[in-house]
This record gives structure tokens, C-alpha cells and sequence, in this order.
């Protein structure tokens, strides 16, 4: 390697290719025959972390009342609980595609305690009852426990892996090849910095053969996270029920911004005391 | 056990089951928000407009965002089915209820129809139409006993602010 360099350096000192070797400076005085001005170096730009901490809010989902009929106080009374609840305990931000590693209290176990580890398939339900499904395969069998994020059971909850996927809703993972849902249940946790945004998993994930448990091609749950190896018929027979007036159905849209602002900003305030 | 419980009971279902299916339901909604678009008052019945008023409102919402925004656009080529009406919801109808949060149709009803079938039915319009106003709220005369007390309160004010 040193050889090499040394033959390139040689090569180089030739008459013909001579002025690479000048500085840049001493170059444009030759091609413009006038003195140029000092050029300052471009000034260093500044990444004000803490301010980019601030602009990347996040709400959990399980903030945001549902749609319906319900005494807004309601909504108001279980906020002041979990907000009590978080005080104590941290519930640290994460989505449907990390993977997390859970301690709950049990009676019956050595230790009294019960670590699992998996991947969040769903996060469901609202307020108190706010619950997340983790799934792993251990030992080739396929195991999934929903648990209740304001349980007081719960001791602990950390983030090995802090990502997005491109669904919504993992379910599917039980209909794929079982190496999609293996998880080591000693790894380490992969360090995630405050400031950077949440990386997303854009992994198509490869199925078992039909029949699944649900038809995941029909265009109703929408999933672009997995490789469909179907033939073409079936994916066209698939698209038959497509329902295109759904998206200009407009009564079905629910916006959230202006909630999710209050709420927002309620929940930082109570935190921060 | 019944199957299709989901199908009996319709607790808290916000949506009227019109025409021959969901496709159905929008393409009668979306026919009856263009005739309202056109002609700024029409006559239904009840549950067609009660359906159609929600969809009409949002729709002005939507235009209130502006003909340059994209969805905006692409909901009001799928509502208006004749595309002549496109311009005049931005440039006619959002204009005109710029001011207004919301609530932009009235809604009356209007004897039964004539038919065998006497439906119940209503007319729709959207405020600030050019006809003439359909109904005169017609305030209570000055004699009434409510009225002469309230006249005599604030006489009674103005003459303690007076002198």
C-alpha cells in the first residue's frame, strides 16, 4: 500500500501533472493572473440540541380522547391519573416496531419479578386502559403478552430499540416467517440520541404460506410491510374490494391537531412541576 | 348465537344506512351537495338533507383552505359532479363565508310530501342565498307584559345614568 503511494507520489512529481500539488491559492493566481481575496472559512453550524429536543414533541397515543358522545371531564379525570402515574414512573417514549424489555411483579416467579422481551405489535385503547402487545419467539413458540402501561404491576419498562415500521399495526408478524419475531432476550440496548428523529424500519417482511389469519393483500388494512409473493390474480382479486370512496368520505376524518396542541401542552406543564 | 349482532345493533352509529349500500349512500349525498351547490336552496327528504348538511359544511371548510391546496381540490372534484360548480365554490361560496366559524345551512321543515309515500322532508340552504328569506322572525309586540317591564327597566337606568 505505502508502495503504491509512494509510486503515485513519484508519478505525480512529473512536470505535466506538477501544479495538482500547489495550494489552491497559488493555483487561481495562475489561471487569473490578479491577487485573490482571503476566502474565510465557511462558519461552523451550530446544532442547538437542546432547542430540536424541544421542537420534537411527542404525545402518546393513548392521550388523545376518542370520538364520541363522552363528558370531556371524564377524559380530564383519567389525564390527572396518568399524569400522577408518570411522575412516578417512567413510561419512556416508543412506538409499534421498537422493542422493549418489561419487568412486572409476579408472585409466582423466582425473584418475584418477570422479564420479558419482544416486539410492540399494537398499542391499544385509551387513558387508564392504555395497553401495548409485545411479541418474541422463544424456544420456536410464539409468545405475545399485552400489558397495561398505567399497571401498577409493572416495575419497569425500557427501550432496547428505539424505531419506527411502515405499519401501524404489526399483527401480521404471526402470519410471518418466525425469524421476523425473534428476539435475543439479553441484547444490549441500542443508545438512541435525544435530538435525532426516529429512524424508520422500512423491512418488507417474507410470509408463511397461505392460509393466514387474516387476508392481509385486501387493500382494507392498507400493510406495506410486507413482500407479498403472491401471483399477480390473486393481488388483482384483492384489489375488488377497494372501497375509493372511503378517502373522500369526510364525516370519517378526525382532526386531531387542535386537541393534540391542548393536550399537549397540559401534559408538559403537569410534567415539568 | 346471532352472527351478525354487529349488524342488529346500531349503538352509536353516527351514519344513515341510504340507497343500496355505502357506494350508494355517497353517490345520493354527493348528487343532492351539487344541486345545493347550484341552486343554494332545495327541497329532500329530512334524512337525505339531515346526511347531506354535514358533508356540505365540511366541504365549504375544505374550499376555505383555497384552490391551491391539493386535497382541497380533489375533494371538491369528487363532490361536485358537474365541474362548473368547482369555481364557484372557491371563488363564489368561500369568499362568502370567510367571516363564519362554521354553520353555514339552514335547515327547515316543509309539509309531508304529496305522494303516496308523504315523506317527511326539508329544505336546505345555504346562508346569504339571494332568494327571499324563507322565514320572517317576527319579534313580539311592545304591549306584551315582558316587554313593557323591560322598556320601563331601562327608562328607570337611563334616567339614574342621565343627570
Amino acid at each position: 500500500m505505502a508502495a503504491a503511494c509512494g509510486g503515485m507520489l513519484l508519478r505525480a512529481a512529473r512536470p505535466a501533472l506538477s501544479a495538482r500539488w500547489f495550494s489552491s491559492s497559488m493555483c487561481r493566481m495562475s489561471s487569473d493572473g490578479e491577487p485573490t481575496k482571503f476566502q474565510p472559512p465557511p462558519k461552523p453550524v451550530i446544532i442547538d440540541k437542546q432547542k430540536q429536543r424541544e421542537e420534537r414533541r411527542f404525545l402518546s397515543p393513548e392521550f388523545i380522547p376518542p370520538r364520541g358522545r363522552t363528558d370531556p371531564l371524564k377524559f380530564y379525570m383519567e389525564r390527572k391519573d396518568m399524569i400522577q402515574r408518570r411522575k412516578v414512573f417512567n413510561i419512556p417514549e416508543f412506538y409499534v416496531g421498537s422493542i422493549l424489555a418489561v419487568t412486572t411483579a409476579d408472585p409466582y416467579a423466582d425473584g418475584k419479578t418477570n422479564r420479558f422481551v419482544g416486539i410492540c405489535i399494537q398499542r391499544g385503547g385509551r387513558g387508564l386502559g392504555a395497553t401495548f402487545v409485545l411479541r418474541n419467539v422463544i424456544e420456536d413458540q410464539g409468545v405475545e403478552i399485552c400489558y397495561e402501561l398505567y399497571s401498577p404491576r409493572i416495575q419497569e419498562i425500557t427501550v432496547l430499540k428505539l424505531e419506527k415500521r411502515l405499519d401501524d399495526n404489526l399483527t401480521y408478524l404471526r402470519d410471518a416467517l418466525p425469524e421476523y419475531s425473534t428476539f435475543d432476550i439479553n441484547m444490549k440496548p441500542v443508545s438512541h440520541l435525544d435530538h435525532e428523529e426516529i429512524p424508520v424500519n422500512k423491512l418488507q417482511v417474507r410470509m408463511k404460506p397461505k392460509p393466514w389469519s387474516k387476508r392481509w393483500e385486501r387493500p382494507k388494512y392498507n400493510i406495506k410491510g410486507i413482500k407479498f409473493e403472491l401471483p399477480e390474480k390473486k393481488m388483482k382479486e384483492a384489489q375488488k374490494w377497494k372501497q375509493p370512496w372511503l378517502e373522500f368520505d369526510m364525516l370519517r376524518e378526525y382532526d386531531t391537531s387542535k386537541i393534540e396542541e391542548k393536550i399537549w401542552r397540559e401534559v408538559s406543564e403537569e410534567l415539568n412541576k | 348465537m346471532r352472527l351478525s349482532l354487529v349488524a342488529a345493533i346500531s349503538h352509536g352509529r353516527v351514519f344513515r344506512r341510504l340507497g343500496r349500500g355505502p357506494r350508494s349512500r355517497l353517490d345520493l349525498l354527493r348528487n343532492l351537495v351539487t344541486a345545493l351547490v347550484r341552486h343554494e336552496r332545495i327541497e329532500a327528504p329530512w334524512a337525505r338533507a339531515d346526511e347531506m348538511r354535514g358533508y356540505a359544511e365540511r366541504l365549504i371548510d375544505y374550499a376555505k383552505r383555497g384552490d391551491t391546496d391539493e386535497r382541497a381540490m380533489r375533494m371538491a372534484d369528487f363532490w361536485l359532479t358537474e365541474k362548473d360548480l368547482i369555481h364557484k365554490l372557491f371563488k363564489v361560496l368561500a369568499p362568502r363565508f370567510q367571516p363564519h366559524p362554521g354553520s353555514y345551512t339552514r335547515m327547515l321543515h316543509i309539509p309531508n310530501r304529496d305522494n303516496l309515500d308523504r315523506a317527511k322532508m326539508a329544505v336546505i340552504e345555504l346562508k346569504g342565498n339571494p332568494f327571499p328569506p324563507l322565514i320572517r322572525p317576527r319579534r313580539d309586540s311592545e304591549k306584551t307584559l315582558l316587554n313593557q317591564l323591560l322598556k320601563g327597566y331601562r327608562e328607570d337606568a337611563q334616567r339614574a345614568a342621565g343627570p
